[in-house]
């Protein structure tokens, strides 16, 4: 056992050097070999025993998985990120009373908040953040991801692209990135809705598209009109909905009515 | 945490009311100890009787006797209390044992107990009255090995008649360790007792459990495996009010948490019809949830949910809240915010508070597009104390417009924001399908109430009694009514 732990020891030595110089073959490698060290430590979710090593042993497991997490984030792997994240989960939510905080504790949760945005997965993110301690709400990581939450709840779409130039860690950039192709169709949804008319070089900047063909090809796709340089919203038939007699829907609810008054009757 | 600890104590307070005058009346008042010792020996011959008769109302009398003789119980009374039991059993030198450390304690004047053997639920009783006593003496460490004991001797038995026992016994163990705050080192115990009480068609041990295992979970904001218990656990049909009132009530939470308003209003809603006019503190943690989901909802609850007698106190932070959203005014609401910051920490509301930030700036937004026709952008800003760009305030508009909050269109280049003109709506079909869902809504009423009027057949032929048995049926039936109505009232 102690052996086992002194080697899983120096393969996480080789790790972290491989994950600074950011060698991504080689930290897959070592983090293979720990993976499999790692079944062989009793103390280690789900098993949680309480053996001599105990507090080594959970320490370097959680930090093997830390890694893994933001290995993801650099190979830009969501489905990864999901996978790892929830097996690093219980060593943060059962062994608070164990072993000391990691230092790494708030960063990883507040990518994994930022990532059930970015899935639009909102009820997720609220049970998630419910799960963090109330104290930690003050740290720029989380903080940063609920500010988000709001921003995209109040439909503050600038100040969530704003967000892109004060990321508390530069791994927040993957997420946020993806972030912007659901900002853009949001935008273009409101826009249907709330304006008439648009100027091409407007819905240019609002939109963030680079050149005005971007710009019409957006348009093509949403279905938009293009005259003198601006953008018509079609406002989809109003006028038709007070003259269509939903006929169909009228008879089965006639005949619904028909049924059931022969059974009062 | 305070929630169920005000509902025992409701409990207590309740009882006495009912049972007072007739244990008054058979035991002499002049010593308080002995007529204690009365009342718990009376509730064990009710338990036997319950037993032998196989009705397990009186078990129910029985437990609502010790709620009542709860509070007169001293040191001395638990001391003879055990010497009732034999010698063999466990339960007599446990309680003994655990009363060392009295410093009152005098040595028991009772005759010992001469019995070879009392039932199993009699016994399971004696730890019960052990357990309740530890736990409001604020003796934690001495109730926790008396309920561990307890659990031990109750997974030894398996019969019916000892259910509604061992489901007040799980209660006093879950509470317990709540007061030592070590509730997630029973989360094993209590589903390996739930998987057996559901096996055993245990139908109160189930629901009792259920319902600890939830309160388990959220108190460590488990929201996520709570949900997961919840959905994948069949709850029985017939269902004590209270328990019912109370998984209500977690369920809200569950889905106020998880975004499902509606559904979470209506669960709380339920929870707090549900609950008893005495579970004071129930009722307190039910309404400020349902204050704070029905805000969520956009929907704004009338002032008089807040001036209830006894409540308004405990209430006045949602209140305050409830103005701010209700009038829009953002500055109002992170006052009320931060003023009652730390009553919402322990409410456990605080993150569900931080989403009504969005629905203080849609009712603001609502009552600026009734008031002006054309308003810019800029002084939307201001009316509604937002901070940000006027292309913040633009977009928060927009969407507003796309969420159908507002009806209004935007002009981007003048940076104004136009009301529009409401409609005819009779052009529309608005009041046609308002007008089915109100048909719809009489035609179930009505085949409801035939559906709970029908007879199964047959059902007339007995009636066929002579006068004689019939008197005597009606007066065991007004006996029954008599006796439900007061269980009814004194449970809780």
């Amino acid at each position: 056992m102690e052996r086992g732990l002194a080697e899983a020891g120096k393969l996480l030595q080789g790790l972290r050097s491989s994950f600074q110089s950011g060698d991504v073959a080689s930290c897959q490698q070592h983090l293979g070999q720990l993976k499999i060290r790692m079944t062989q430590f009793p103390a280690l979710p789900p098993l949680f025993q309480k053996t001599p090593t105990q507090k080594e042993e959970l320490s370097l497991g959680r930090e093997v998985l830390e890694y893994a997490v933001l290995l993801t984030v650099k190979k830009e792997d969501e489905a990864g990120f999901e996978r790892q994240f929830l097996q690093l989960k219980p060593y943060y939510v059962d062994t608070r009373n164990s072993i000391p905080p990691s230092s790494r504790e708030q960063l990883i949760t507040g990518l994994n908040l930022l990532r059930l945005l970015v899935q639009n997965r909102i009820s997720e993110f609220h049970t998630e953040l419910e799960l963090i301690p109330s104290a930690q709400h003050s740290s720029p990581f989380i903080r940063y991801a609920i500010e988000l939450e709001q921003s995209l709840m109040e439909g503050a779409y600038q100040k969530v692209l704003n967000s892109r130039t004060n990321l508390p860690d530069q791994s927040y950039a993957f997420f946020v990135n993806l972030l912007l192709d659901t900002v853009r169709d949001e935008i273009a949804g409101c826009s249907e809705k709330a304006y008439d008319f648009l100027s091409l070089a407007e819905a240019k900047k609002m939109m963030l598209l680079k050149t005005d063909q971007e710009v019409a090809d957006f348009a093509g796709m949403r279905d938009w009109d293009i005259k003198n340089g601006s953008i018509y919203f079609r406002k989809i038939n109003e006028e038709a909905i007070s003259k269509d007699i939903p006929s169909h829907q009228l008879i089965t609810q006639t005949l619904g009515y028909a049924r059931e008054l022969e059974r009062i009757v | 945490m305070a929630r169920e600890v005000e509902m025992a104590d409701a409990e207590k307070d309740a009882a006495p009311s009912a049972t007072a005058p007739a244990t008054a009346a058979t035991v002499q008042p002049e010593d308080p100890e002995k007529a204690a010792l009365a009342d718990l020996t009376g509730a064990v011959s009710l338990i036997e009787r319950s037993v032998e008769q196989k009705e397990p109302r009186f078990v129910t009398r029985a437990l609502r006797q010790t709620a009542a003789a709860k509070k007169k119980i001293t040191p001395k009374v638990l001391r003879n209390f055990a010497h009732t039991f034999p010698k063999q059993l466990e339960v007599g030198s446990v309680l003994t044992q655990a009363l060392q450390s009295e410093p009152s304690s005098t040595q028991a004047d009772g005759v010992p107990s001469t019995k070879d053997s009392v039932l199993p639920e009699v016994e399971i009783y004696g730890y019960l009255v052990g357990l309740v006593f530890f736990i409001d003496q604020k003796k934690i460490d001495v109730a926790k090995t008396v309920a561990n004991l307890a659990i031990k001797r109750i997974q030894t038995y398996n019969r019916r008649t000892l259910d509604s026992i061992a489901a007040r016994v799980y209660f006093y163990f879950s509470l317990a360790y709540e007061r030592s705050n070590e509730l997630n080192t029973i989360r094993a115990t209590l589903l390996g007792l739930h998987r057996t009480a559901t096996l055993r068609h245990d139908e109160i041990g189930q629901e009792t459990l259920l319902n600890l295992l939830l309160r388990n979970y959220l108190h460590y904001n488990l929201y996520e495996q709570a949900e997961k218990l919840r959905a994948k656990t069949q709850r029985p049909e017939t269902s004590s009010n209270q328990q019912l009132s109370r998984y209500l009530y977690y369920q809200g939470r569950i889905q106020a948490i998880q975004l499902e308003y509606t559904d979470a209003k209506e669960c709380l809603l339920q929870a707090l019809r549900k609950a008893p006019q005495s579970a004071k503190g129930f009722r307190i943690a039910c309404t400020k949830w349902a204050t704070i989901v029905r805000l969520l909802l956009g929907e704004i609850p009338e002032r008089t949910t807040f001036i209830q007698p006894g409540l308004r106190e405990a209430l006045k932070p949602y209140f305050e809240l409830t103005n701010a959203v209700r009038i829009g005014n953002l500055e109002l609401f992170h006052d009320a915010a931060e003023k009652y910051g730390a009553v919402f920490q322990t409410d456990k509301t605080s993150n569900l508070i931080v989403r009504l930030r969005h629905n203080v700036i849609r009712t603001g937004l609502r009552r600026i597009n009734l008031s002006y026709s054309r308003i810019s952008l800029k002084d939307v800003g201001l009316k509604l104390g937002l901070e940000g760009t006027v292309e913040d305030i633009e977009s928060i508009v927009t969407k507003a417009i796309r969420d159908g909050g507002i009806d209004a269109t935007v002009d981007h280049a003048k940076g104004f924001v136009q009301s529009k003109e409401t409609g005819d709506i009779y052009s529309t079909v608005e009041p046609q399908s308002a007008f089915h869902s109100r048909i719809s809504f009489c035609l179930n009423t009505h085949n409801e109430a035939v559906k709970a009027m029908r007879y199964p057949p047959g059902s007339h032929k007995g009636d066929l009694e002579t006068e004689e048995k019939r008197r005597e049926r009606q007066q065991q039936e007004q006996d029954l009514a008599k006796q439900l109505a007061e269980d009814d009232e004194d449970e809780f």
